[in-house]
């Protein structure tokens, strides 16, 4: 638990600096309190995070090696699959054929009409297969985000400033919580889900049925 | 803000929200590209920003300052037709034709990218844009004739 | 303009006149029918022979007046014109005309006429004629019933014919060459010795003789353009994007407009202006029927500033939520809501057998065709011009002239090529709503352009309904079929909204039902009238979307529990050779009764609209992920096939439009107000949805009929059909993807 810590504190003081400066989006990163920082809090902390991963504002693009997109909403009903025939590819971001940034442009605009295609400040993508969360189990998905090697070769405070630098660009997990035009967004918001990341870091990464 | 539409430089003054397609509709009085959904359901608003396919309804002006636009009218002309214009003309595509801007120019992107399509290739790239007449089964056909002749150019 | 205005009827039944140094042709027809429009509007150098031939010193403009919305009308009227005037494509310019009681349609009415298109009756006969006279008193020139080739084959050819002789006359009085000498060749004149003279020198010289009369039309052999393949006219500009659409145009000092209205169709209750009114480019704020719309100095700004509107909407005068009015349908089967019996042979009563039963649904669809309505208006004290893309220019003037107090002839109406219609251009929301803005700040052009989120709010929907199917079938055959619809009146409601009743049963309840083309020894069709709902309108194909699904479902559920096959028994209760014919170009076309291999099935439906029989096999292939349409056989009998890639087009089109809406689009409304208001919740096809549609036209018809609509009845209930061979289960409900999936 300390090494998990002493990379977090360390990851802090690097990156609240420049990112705060920056940061429109008023994040706060705060260390979290060493007496909290138990395996329960962090198992609370992950099933608040694995509710934000697995809602479809973020599970969506999160689908597996055959890339076809989810879409969801009030009139398209429960997840499935992207209209228009839309296939991401191996490319992940449509190159095959039709690229995702024909509709999903790349802009820091608010995302305002209702239905649009919407749009981040990153370049619209599915994320990695390795990051597939549609159809995989609490465990899976928790295995997955702790992996250097499936998750972006990130320790804990990596997937920390991993949040900062979206926030940063106005990316994914910046927009999964404003998702605009009347969209329904993941639950809670950037703010929360930073504390979660860090305060489930700061537990070790702890996952559901680990350490039995 | 400053772009080129179809080789010839603008400079404009409006809102950073305002869409391409109005920017070039009302703006600039280029009326090949079409309105068609304002939602990216469409496609008839399709062109081309520095060379990629894209939903000009889609497109805020502060992303194309400096950019490099091209309409329906900028790929070809009555007088000098894209190879997929003339496909579409060869094919006779058009029904009320409304969509068949964005078609085309979704078309020649594609071509761009993959000269030689296949059918499944085609249906993928193609099916963003809607064509409430149903001039599907001639639309294959003039991607497929415009891929031939481009190959043989 | 003044000499022009002298120009009148009398003046023109005495045959020919010169005006301002050019020539008017009076046809026959045109002796007898109302005054020639194109004299009221002439430039300097610009001479009219007959209502639908201009011809002027440097160009020959053809009027087609059926309106241009994607069918490829101007196209076709034109090559008509122009197959007897030796005209060729190029040689000449179209124009949709000015509104004229000249430009009646001689088909459409007749085409309502309540009796079966193999009845030629004495009856039947006059009823055609004398509904069809009806048309001719009203003035009414309506695009649309798949008429223009009925209304169009014959006087076009016959005013293509009446120019091209009437051009040799006057050139035989020039050169003192009998006219038998002389033929004509691509816009000219040919003497013996092969010297050319151009129509358009022709045209002062004409102008002082009288016109040729009763001029034999060519022989069809001979044709070089009708029934030819032909380049469209527009197919060009369209391929180029210069093609101007209604929603294109820009009018010096133009300010542009769009509209809020209410989703319920109801008054506006409050609204608060002021968040529109403060943002940029924003000129102002205006009350209209049902709605307020915006004035700005940009279409995106004024839609930006409508939908900031602040407002608060009363009540829909019909019920709010969809379910009660599915109650409303389902509650129609009555006796008092009996609309008629249009068909009832045999005694279904008395029939025995086995018993099938069935009920199906079909639900409210939108027209939206891509391009929104729009229409440019501007009002004087003195006159109104309209811009916009319309199908009854001359309802356009009443209604406008509604609006701003002028007289219908004071209307000045430029009609535009439209961006599809399915039915949608027969409605004037847009054009009195522009009118509405534009007459509280006259002298200024305002163009109008509903956003796709108002056209889909504002769309009059396709008639919902419901069918009640009984059989009874007996030693492997259908005895007896005893089909109920009940769908709500789009006829009536739509001319309910021009002030117009409709009295009378409406046939298009049960169209494609009643008109079945079969012999079954008992058969009755009875239409119950749901009274009005949600307001609907003509959509693509009318009545026979709704009861040729319902009657080609139930029939082949039928055939099915008889164990007879679905080709081999349509074929034997076929009562129309014309009908037999087309069911039999499918089979063959389609292979029937071969092997189509494990999880895949072949669906037949044949419907008769608008006169013309139209049969239709669907492929599918029930894959892991859901239903796929690989292949779709369509034949169809016009009589003539006047423009043939036109017509694959338009069968090909039909299809898609038929399968499309019933795979995967309804309109529902809930609190009021519609759910559906972009693409993305009523999508029609998509190219990969798209089968390959192999097209066979037919011409043992002894009559010319058109073929926008007939294609997408027989669609559905092909595909129901064919879904039922590949899985076993029966779709009774539009859209199908509520109950099965699709790839």
């Amino acid at each position: 638990m300390k090494r998990y810590l002493t990379a977090l504190t360390l990851a802090v003081a690097m990156l609240t600096t420049p990112v705060l400066a920056e940061g429109e989006h008023g994040l706060t990163v705060t260390a979290p309190d060493p007496v909290n920082v138990s395996r329960s809090a962090g198992l609370a902390a992950w099933d608040r995070l694995h509710e934000v991963f697995v809602h479809p504002r973020c599970a969506n693009c999160h689908v597996d090696a055959e890339g076809v997109p989810m879409w969801t909403g009030p009139s398209y009903g429960a997840p499935g699959p992207h209209g228009m025939a839309i296939v991401a590819g191996e490319s992940r971001i449509g190159a095959e054929t039709l690229p995702c940034q024909t509709c999903h442009v790349t802009s820091t605009q608010p995302n305002t009409v209702a239905h649009a295609a919407p749009h981040t400040g990153m370049e619209w993508q599915l994320a990695p297969v390795e990051f597939q969360w549609v159809g995989k189990s609490p465990q899976d998905i928790c295995a997955q985000v702790r992996d250097p090697d499936r998750n972006g070769g990130r320790d804990g405070a990596g997937l920390v400033e991993h949040i900062l630098h979206d926030a940063a660009e106005t990316g994914f997990i910046t927009w999964g919580f404003n998702p605009g035009g009347g969209r329904e967004p993941a639950p809670g918001d950037l703010q929360s889900h930073l504390d979660d990341t860090i305060a489930w870091v700061a537990a070790g990464m702890p996952c559901p049925e680990d350490g039995q | 803000m400053k772009l080129t539409v179809n080789g010839q430089a603008h400079e404009v003054d409006v809102e950073d929200d305002m869409p391409l397609l109005w920017l070039l509709r009302d703006e600039l009085g280029v009326t090949g590209v079409k309105y068609g959904c304002g939602i990216a359901q469409c496609g008839a608003c399709t062109v081309h920003v520095d060379g990629m396919a894209v939903r000009s309804c889609q497109v805020p002006a502060a992303a194309v300052d400096g950019a490099e636009v091209t309409t329906i009218e900028g790929l070809g002309t009555p007088d000098a037709l894209h190879a997929v214009q003339a496909a579409w003309i060869d094919q006779q595509v058009a029904q009320c034709g409304y969509c068949q801007s964005g078609q085309i120019m979704q078309a020649a992107d594609l071509l761009d990218r993959i000269p030689d399509p296949t059918d499944e290739e085609i249906d993928r790239a193609m099916s963003g844009n809607l064509c409430r007449c149903g001039t599907y089964p001639r639309i294959r056909a003039a991607v497929k004739l415009a891929a031939t002749k481009l190959q043989e150019a | 303009m003044g000499a022009v205005k002298t120009f009148t009827r009398r003046a023109f039944l005495v045959g020919s006149v010169a005006i301002a140094g050019g020539v008017a042709f009076g046809t026959y027809l045109v002796r007898r029918d109302p005054a020639n429009p194109l004299a009221d509007d002439l430039a300097a150098d610009e001479a009219t022979f007959n209502p639908w031939v201009k011809i002027g010193k440097d160009a020959i403009t053809l009027i087609t007046p059926h309106v241009d919305l994607g069918q490829g009308s101007a196209h076709a009227q034109a090559i008509l014109i122009a197959e007897e005037m030796d005209l060729e494509p190029g040689q000449y310019r179209t124009s949709f005309g000015q509104p004229s009681p000249a430009y009646w349609n001689t088909a459409l009415a007749a085409e309502s006429a309540p009796f079966r298109q193999t009845d030629t009756s004495f009856p039947a006969q006059a009823a055609r004629q004398a509904i069809g006279a009806l048309g001719k008193v009203l003035g009414l020139q309506v695009t649309g019933g798949s008429s223009t080739m009925p209304d169009s084959y014959q006087k076009l050819r016959e005013a293509g014919a009446v120019a091209r002789e009437t051009l040799k006359k006057a050139a035989s009085v020039e050169t003192g060459i009998p006219v038998d000498k002389l033929a004509t060749r691509a816009g000219a004149v040919v003497l013996p010795d092969g010297t050319e003279l151009a129509y358009t020198s022709l045209a002062e010289a004409a102008a002082r003789i009288e016109p040729a009369r009763d001029v034999p039309l060519r022989d069809p052999s001979t044709y070089r353009l009708i029934g030819k393949p032909t380049q469209r006219a527009d197919i060009v500009a369209k391929s180029t994007g210069t093609l101007d659409y209604g929603i294109d145009l820009s009018i010096d000092a133009m300010v542009h407009a769009a509209v809020r209205m209410s989703p319920r169709r109801s008054p506006v209750e409050r609204h608060d202006a002021e968040a529109a009114l403060a943002m940029r480019g924003v000129q102002g704020v205006y009350e209209v029927t049902n709605g307020l719309a915006v004035v700005a100095d940009n279409t995106w700004r004024a839609m930006k500033a409508a939908a900031a509107l602040d407002v608060t909407w009363a009540p829909a005068p019909y019920p709010a939520e969809q379910a009660d009015h599915w109650a409303e349908v389902e509650a129609s089967f009555t006796e008092d809501r009996l609309d008629q019996e249009w068909r009832n042979d045999g005694d279904v009563t008395a029939a025995t057998g086995d018993v099938v039963e069935a009920e199906y649904r079909c639900p409210y669809a939108a027209h939206q065709p891509l391009e929104p309505i729009n229409a440019i208006v501007r009002v004087t004290d003195d006159t109104v011009e309209v811009w916009s893309s319309h199908q009854m220019p001359r309802f356009l003037q009443q209604q406008v002239a509604g609006v701003t107090g002028h007289d219908a002839d004071a209307v000045i109406f430029h009609n535009q090529y439209g961006g599809g219609s399915f039915g949608h251009r027969l409605e004037f929301d847009n054009i009195t709503l522009a009118a509405e803005i534009a007459n509280q700040m006259r002298g200024t052009p305002v163009k109008l352009t509903f956003s796709r989120e108002e056209d889909f709010a504002q769309d009059y929907v396709r008639q919902i309904g419901m069918a009640r199917g009984s059989a009874r079938v007996r030693d492997g055959k259908v005895d007896a079929v005893d089909l109920q619809v009940a769908t709500v009146s789009a006829s009536t409601s739509q001319f309910g909204r021009l002030g117009m009743a409709m009295p009378g049963p409406d046939a298009q309840i049960v169209a494609g039902a009643w008109n079945a083309p079969y012999a079954i020894p008992s058969f009755r069709v009875r239409g119950y009238r749901v009274p009005e709902l949600a307001p609907s309108s003509s959509w693509r194909s009318v009545g026979a979307v709704t009861s040729g699904f319902f009657m080609e479902s139930f029939l082949d559920e039928a055939i099915h529990a008889a164990g007879a096959d679905p080709l081999e028994e349509r074929l034997r209760l076929s009562d129309w050779d014309v009908s037999r014919k087309v069911l039999e170009a499918v089979g063959e076309m389609s292979d029937w009764g071969s092997d189509l291999g494990p999880n895949r099935g072949r669906g037949l439906a044949m419907v008769e609209s608008f006169g013309v029989p139209t049969a239709e096999v669907v492929e599918v292939t029930a894959t892991e992920r859901g239903i796929r349409i690989d292949k779709v056989f369509v034949a169809a009998d016009v009589g003539r096939v006047v423009d043939p890639i036109n017509f694959e087009n338009h069968m090909q089109g039909g299809v898609v439009w038929g399968l499309g809406h019933a795979m995967n689009a309804e309109i529902t409304y809930r609190d009021g107000m519609p759910e559906q208001l972009n693409y993305h919740a009523h999508e029609g096809m998509r190219l990969y949805q798209c089968p390959e549609i192999e097209v066979r036209g037919l011409e043992n018809n002894d009559v010319v009929k058109g073929i926008g609509e007939p294609p997408t009845p027989p669609a559905a209930p092909a595909l129901a059909n064919a879904i039922f061979a590949a899985t076993g289960k029966r779709l009774r409900s539009m859209p199908f993807h509520s109950q099965i999936d699709f790839v």
